[in-house]
C-alpha cells in the first residue's frame, strides 16, 4: 500500500488546520489566486476543504495550486497550508497520473538522454514545429522555458579538475542536484571552485535525484524512493561534514519537504538534512563568524535584481544571498520583492498552466527589466530558466558573483561545459 | 553597532527594526508570518476612549495614566509616543496625515463613528463634519460592505463632538471580471492599480447614481500600490472622495505593511520570515542568542539585544491552556494580571480582564519579573505583549506599539 493512502504521515499537517483563524492573510499573498479564478485560494482549498476530504480529493481546483508554499510562509498561525494541498493533490491524481507529469518529473532521465546529443537536443527544443508537436501530444507549452543541455556533465568535469589550493579547512560535501549535473553545470563548477579557493576539500559522492519534481507532481512513491536513495548516497560521504548545495529547492527537499509532505522520517534523511546548507547560507555563516576571507573580494560595479525563490524562502533562512552579495564591494542588490516567478518547478511548463505562470511572474519580470535588463540573480535552476525565458536577461546563481569577486572568472561567462 | 534581533513583524516590530537600522545597528527581523498590520484599519490610534470620547489624546494622557496606573502609557510616557508618531509621519507622508494632538471621527463600515488621530490621505475627506451630507456608495459585487447599513447608522448617530451628518446609500454594479459576483476589496484595489479604464468605470458609475451630497464615501479598495487613486476619482466625480476601512484583511493596513517592509529591505535589515523562535540561550542575566526554527536544522542567532514584539493572544504569543494557565510562548516571561477573578465576562462590552494580561516593563521597556527587576538586561518587550491595556476598547493599539518601540530604541541608543 502506498504511504499516501494511509494519510497517517500527514497527521501533523492535518492537525495544524485547526490553527487557522480565517485571517485570510494567505489569500492576500497567494500569487496564483491573484491572477486566475481557476484556483479557489489557499484558505479554502487548504484548511477548509481538508477537513472534509477523508483521504479523497474531488476539488480539482487544487491542481492549480503551484505549491510555491507562500501561504505556509506567511501564515502567522503555523498552518501547513501548502503541505496539505500537496498531499491532497497526490491523492487526487493517484489513479490517473498524466504521462506528461511522469516524464517532466524525471530530471535525471532527461539529462542522461540529452547530454550526449546536447547540440541536437538544444536545437530541437528551440525548433518551433517540434515544440508545437510536444504541446499537442505531451502537454508541455510551446513557449515554456527549457533547460539547455551541456556537452559535459558536472561530474565528469569534477573528476578531471585539479583543485587550485591545498585544503586548509577540511572536507565538505557538495550536493549538485540533477540540474547542476546536467544543465547548470557552470553554477556547480563555480561553487566547487569557490569552496576550494577558500580552503575546503570538496567531496562529491555519487548522487541521484532528490525526487522534488516527482513530489510536486504528486508521484509520491517514486519520490520517496529517490530521496531515500539520495540520503544514503550523501551519507556515504565523509561523516558529519556539512553538505552544501547550489540547488536550493533540492536541498529543501532533503531538509524538510520529504518529511513534511511525504512523511519520510528515516534516520538517514533526517541526519543528512540536519547538515545540509544552501551555499549562500553557508558562506554567510562563515562571514558572520569572521571566517570568510573578505579582503580578497575584488570590486564588481553593478546593480542587479535578486529574486529569492519560494522554495528557498520556505526553509526559514531568510535571504542570505542578499547579504552575501553585498559583501562584494560595488555590488548593489535590489530585492525583487516579488512573490514567485511562476514556474514552480514544472507547473509553468504545462500547457494548461503556462499563462497562469506567466501572469504570476509578471511583477518579477517587470522588476528585472527595470533594475538591470541584462543580468539578474536567483538561486534555483528552474526559476532562472523562467526569468531568462521571460525577460531575455542572463540570470546567474549568486555564487557566480562570489566566484568573480575571488578572481576565478566572470559571473556572466560560463566556466565549463557550455555548448 | 549592536547585533539586534527583533522578533515580530507587526507595527511595533517593524517600527523598532527600521528605526534601529536607521541608527546603524545590525538588525535581523524574525517573524512567523505576515504581521498584524494588514488586519488593522490602516490608521494610527493613540487614545480614543478614556472611557469617554477623547478629543485631544495627549492632553488626556495625565488623567488617563492616573486612572490607569498599570497601563503601558504610564511606563512609556508621552515623549516616545510623540517621537514615534512624528517619525512615522515623516517616513510615510503619502500614507499618514493628521494632527496627533486632535482626534477625528471616521466612519466604520457598519456606520459607527470611530476616533483616531492619524489616518491615510484617502480617508481625509471622511472626517465626519457637522452638517455635511455624505453619499455612501457600495458595490453589488463587494459583499463585505453594506452602504445601507453604514449610511443609516451614520445618519441616526449624533457626532461625539455635537451635531450630526446625513448619509445616503447608493449601490453600483462594478464587476472586476465579467460575471464575477463576489470580489474582495483587494481584488478591486489591484484592478484599480493596474487598469486606468477601471478607474474611469468606477467614477462614471458613481457619478451617475449619486444625488447632491457634499462628499462621496467608498469601500477601502482604492489601490494598493497607488494610494493616490482617490484624487483621480474626486476629480472625475467632482466631489471629495474618501474610503472606509473594511473587514480584515484590509487594503489600507496592507499599504502601511508593505511600505514598512520595503523600507526595511532597502535599509538593509536581515529579514527571516516564516520562522518561529523556538528557544534561546542566556548567560549572566542577558540573552546571548535565540534559536530560529529552520528546515533541517535550527540556527542560533547571536544577539546583543533582543526586541520582543510578538503580539498578544491573537498571534499565539500568549496562550491560555485548558487548565486556565496563561503563558508567554518564547521566553516564558512573567505575566501580570493572570489572577483576576473573572478573566472573561459574559458581557461583551464589559471590561475584559483577559486582555490586560501581559508583560510588565520598566520605562526602557525591559521585561520585568515579579521582583520588579529586569528578567534579562537586554530583552525589550514592545507592542501588544505589554500588560494593562484593552487596546480595542481604548483605541490605543498603534500609539502603544509606536511609543513602546521608540522608548526601547531610545534606551538602546544609536550605533556607530
Amino acid at each position: 500500500m502506498l504511504e499516501v493512502d494511509s494519510y497517517e504521515h500527514n497527521v501533523l499537517a492535518r492537525a495544524s488546520l485547526d490553527h487557522c483563524v480565517k485571517c485570510t492573510i494567505c489569500e492576500t499573498q497567494c500569487p496564483v489566486m491573484r491572477v486566475t479564478p481557476l484556483f479557489s485560494g489557499p484558505k479554502y482549498v487548504g484548511p477548509q476543504a481538508e477537513r472534509y476530504r477523508h483521504g479523497e480529493s474531488v476539488d480539482h481546483s487544487l491542481d492549480y495550486c503551484s505549491s510555491c508554499g507562500t501561504c505556509t510562509l506567511v501564515c502567522p498561525q503555523g498552518v501547513k497550508i501548502a503541505e496539505l494541498n500537496s498531499v491532497a493533490r497526490a491523492a487526487m491524481k493517484r489513479d490517473h497520473m498524466p504521462l506528461r507529469d511522469q516524464i517532466i518529473s524525471r530530471t535525471t532521465l532527461l539529462g542522461t538522454v540529452m547530454t550526449p546529443v546536447a547540440p541536437i537536443a538544444n536545437a530541437v527544443l528551440k525548433f518551433k514545429p517540434a515544440r508545437i508537436v510536444a504541446e499537442k501530444t505531451v502537454g508541455i507549452h510551446r513557449d515554456a522555458a527549457m533547460p539547455t543541455a551541456q556537452l559535459t556533465t558536472f561530474t565528469s568535469w569534477f573528476k578531471r579538475h585539479t583543485p587550485s589550493t591545498t585544503p586548509t579547512r577540511g572536507k565538505i560535501i557538495f550536493f549538485h542536484g540533477c540540474a547542476g549535473k546536467y544543465f547548470e553545470v557552470d553554477t556547480a563548477v563555480k561553487a566547487v571552485e569557490v569552496l576550494e579557493h577558500i580552503g575546503y576539500e570538496v567531496v562529491v559522492p555519487k548522487q541521484g535525484c532528490c525526487g522534488m519534481p516527482l513530489q510536486s507532481n504528486g508521484i509520491f512513491d517514486a519520490a520517496r524512493k529517490s530521496v531515500r536513495t539520495l540520503a544514503g548516497q550523501l551519507q556515504a560521504g565523509p561523516a558529519g561534514v556539512p553538505i552544501v548545495s547550489t540547488a536550493a529547492s533540492c536541498a529543501g527537499m532533503i531538509r524538510h519537504e520529504a518529511r513534511e509532505i511525504m512523511g519520510v522520517t528515516d534516520d538517514a534523511l533526517i541526519e543528512a538534512g540536519s547538515r545540509t546548507y544552501d551555499i549562500s547560507e553557508f558562506l554567510l555563516g562563515l562571514a558572520d563568524k569572521g571566517e570568510l576571507p573578505l579582503d580578497d573580494l575584488k570590486r564588481i560595479d553593478t546593480e542587479v535584481c535578486y529574486h529569492a525563490p519560494c522554495q528557498l524562502k520556505g526553509q526559514g533562512m531568510g535571504t542570505p544571498a542578499v547579504q552575501l552579495l553585498q559583501l562584494i564591494p560595488g555590488v548593489s542588490v535590489v530585492e525583487s520583492g516579488a512573490t514567485c516567478c511562476g514556474i514552480a518547478g514544472t507547473y509553468g511548463l504545462k500547457k494548461e498552466k503556462f499563462d497562469v505562470g506567466q501572469a504570476v511572474g509578471k511583477p518579477l519580470f517587470d522588476k528585472v527589466k527595470e533594475v538591470n535588463p541584462e543580468l539578474a540573480v536567483c538561486d534555483t535552476e528552474t526559476c532562472r530558466w523562467q526569468i531568462r525565458n521571460a525577460t531575455g536577461a542572463q540570470v546567474v546563481h549568486p555564487i557566480a558573483f562570489i566566484h568573480e569577486a575571488y578572481g576565478l572568472g566572470k559571473a556572466t561567462e560560463p566556466k565549463a561545459g557550455s555548448v | 553597532m549592536a547585533r539586534i534581533v527583533v522578533i515580530g513583524a507587526g507595527f511595533s516590530g517593524l517600527a523598532a527594526a527600521l528605526r534601529l537600522r536607521q541608527l546603524n545597528h545590525e538588525v535581523t527581523l524574525v517573524a512567523k508570518g505576515v504581521g498584524g498590520l494588514q488586519l488593522s484599519q490602516g490608521t494610527v490610534d493613540i487614545l480614543g476612549y478614556a472611557p469617554e470620547w477623547v478629543q485631544a489624546p495627549f492632553k488626556s494622557f495625565a488623567a488617563f495614566i492616573e486612572a490607569n496606573p498599570d497601563h503601558p502609557y504610564a511606563t512609556i510616557g508621552t515623549q516616545p509616543v510623540k517621537r514615534g508618531l512624528t517619525w512615522l509621519s515623516d517616513l510615510l507622508p503619502g500614507l499618514v496625515v493628521g494632527d496627533m494632538e486632535k482626534n477625528v471621527c471616521l466612519p466604520t463600515p457598519v456606520g459607527a463613528m470611530r476616533p483616531t488621530a492619524l489616518y491615510q490621505p484617502s480617508m481625509a475627506s471622511g472626517v465626519l463634519t457637522k452638517g455635511k451630507s455624505y453619499a455612501i456608495v457600495g458595490f453589488n459585487q463587494l459583499k463585505d460592505f453594506s452602504p445601507e447599513f453604514c449610511a443609516a447608522n451614520l445618519t441616526r448617530t449624533p457626532l461625539p463632538t455635537g451635531g450630526s451628518v446625513t448619509a445616503t446609500a447608493y449601490r453600483i454594479d462594478l464587476e472586476v471580471a465579467p460575471g464575477e459576483a463576489d470580489s474582495s476589496a483587494l481584488r478591486y484595489a489591484r484592478a484599480l492599480d493596474d487598469r486606468p479604464e477601471f478607474r474611469t468605470r468606477l467614477a462614471d458609475a458613481v457619478k451617475t447614481v449619486i444625488g447632491p451630497e457634499d462628499i462621496v464615501g467608498l469601500p477601502a479598495c482604492l489601490g494598493l500600490d497607488d494610494p493616490t487613486i482617490h484624487i483621480d476619482l474626486a476629480q472625475a466625480i467632482g466631489r471629495p472622495v474618501f474610503e472606509i476601512p473594511l473587514l480584515p484583511p484590509g487594503v489600507p493596513g496592507m499599504r502601511i505593511n508593505e511600505a514598512l517592509m520595503r523600507a526595511l529591505r532597502k535599509a538593509g535589515a536581515r529579514l527571516v520570515l516564516g520562522s518561529f523562535i523556538t528557544g534561546f540561550e542566556a548567560s549572566a542575566g542577558s540573552i546571548v542568542s535565540v534559536t530560529v526554527q529552520q528546515a533541517g536544522h535550527d540556527r542560533e542567532l547571536p544577539a546583543d539585544i533582543v526586541v520582543y514584539a510578538p503580539g498578544g493572544f491573537e498571534s499565539g504569543a500568549l496562550t491560555l491552556d485548558s487548565a486556565g494557565k496563561i503563558s508567554e510562548r518564547t521566553f516564558d516571561l512573567p505575566l501580570t494580571g493572570t489572577n483576576a477573578a473573572d478573566l472573561v465576562t459574559g458581557d461583551y462590552w464589559h471590561d475584559q480582564a483577559l486582555f490586560k494580561v501581559g508583560v510588565r516593563t520598566d520605562s526602557t521597556m525591559r521585561a520585568l519579573g515579579p521582583d520588579g527587576a529586569p528578567v534579562y538586561g537586554n530583552l525589550y518587550a514592545v507592542g501588544s505583549i505589554l500588560s494593562g491595556a484593552t487596546r480595542w476598547a481604548e483605541k490605543s493599539g498603534e500609539g502603544i506599539a509606536l511609543g513602546s518601540a521608540f522608548a526601547a530604541v531610545n534606551a538602546i541608543g544609536g550605533g556607530k
